[in-house]
């Protein structure tokens, strides 16, 4: 019995691990990415999948049930939130200029734009 | 004697599940709304006793009184297959975005990024919001601006010189929006993503 609770609790180390190690990458590439978009991607992405790992590693030591639906609710709203900040930087770094025109390849929304002024 | 509370089902013009409160000003409880609070609070406690439930219902009904919502038409529908179906997909996508977005950052030479535009085939606002938020947890793009009028999603997409790459991602947020709709949405909404074709893109498809 006690040798799965061993193998439950490594479980969960290499868990916690491999979630931490994805979100340092996630701050690798803010630092290397160019421009405001870009560095949105490497900062929501990888760290919403090194924080859920890293929720599933402390499930698998904590093993209580109580402790289990706090975990999940911290997963459902980093799910829920992350999105809108990453969208209101996006948007707001957007519509304030901050986006080099000529780095984008072409840009959609800047002919809708255009279109209505 | 005029009564201080009313409940849904006595009063056709309260949306269901709902209770209406007359007082000076009139307010209308949404009762699932209220649940939800409720069950956060027990849960950020962690422990489900009597007390928590207590408190946490007067802390929902306090907060939903102080902080009345507009009232929208949520067309919310739970559906628990197309929900675990959309779950099981996010957390592939969210593996697979993981490590795209990390060769990403490590290759050497320069990418051009580009906004291309999604035209979505629903126009509730709650499947716009749930299509956006899916869709900024996957690979593919992250959301820049969500039009509500035309129901479109602007994307900024990384790697965008290969054409390949912009076709997947109009793709993927096809597919989401078809999955998130199937866990959410409303049979209307259903048969309308389950037309086989796909919207008609802008031109620039046409050329890409």
């Amino acid at each position: 019995m006690s040798v799965w609770l061993q193998i439950l609790d490594l479980a969960g180390a290499a868990l916690v691990f491999v979630g931490a190690a994805i979100c340092l990458l996630g701050v690798i590439g803010m630092l290397r990415l160019p421009d405001v978009l870009s560095r949105s991607h490497a900062a929501t992405k990888p760290q919403t999948l090194g924080m859920l790992l890293v929720l599933a590693g402390v499930a698998l030591r904590l093993r209580s049930g109580m402790d289990l639906a706090t975990l999940a609710l911290i997963g459902f709203f980093q799910l829920m939130t992350g999105p809108v900040a990453a969208h209101l930087v996006a948007r707001s770094a957007y519509r304030t200029g901050q986006i080099d025109h000529g780095e984008l390849l072409f840009d959609e929304l800047d002919e809708q734009l255009t279109e209505e002024n | 004697m005029k009564r201080l509370l009313r409940l849904s089902f006595r009063n056709k013009d309260l949306p269901p599940f709902s209770c209406e409160f007359a007082g000076r000003r009139r307010r209308v409880l949404d009762l699932p709304l209220i649940a939800w609070l409720t069950l956060i609070w027990v849960l950020l406690w962690s422990s489900p006793n009597p007390a928590n439930l207590l408190t946490g219902a007067i802390v929902a009904v306090a907060v939903c009184l102080a902080f009345p919502l507009p009232r929208v038409d949520l067309g919310l529908r739970l559906h628990p297959w197309g929900i675990l179906m959309l779950a099981g997909y996010l957390l592939y996508d969210m593996y697979t975005s993981g490590v795209r977005v990390t060769r990403q950052i490590f290759v050497d030479h320069p990418h051009r990024a580009a906004v291309i535009a999604v035209p979505l085939r629903c126009r509730s606002d709650l499947m716009l919001a749930a299509t956006a938020v899916a869709v900024s947890n996957v690979p593919g793009g992250s959301v820049v601006e969500v039009r509500r009028a035309t129901a479109t999603v602007f994307l900024h997409v990384l790697d965008a010189d290969r054409p390949a790459v912009l076709d997947a991602a109009r793709r993927s947020v096809w597919r989401l929006e078809r999955l998130t709709v199937r866990a959410f949405g409303t049979a209307d909404e259903i048969a309308r993503v389950a037309a086989p074709s796909p919207p008609t893109a802008p031109d620039r498809e046409a050329d890409a």
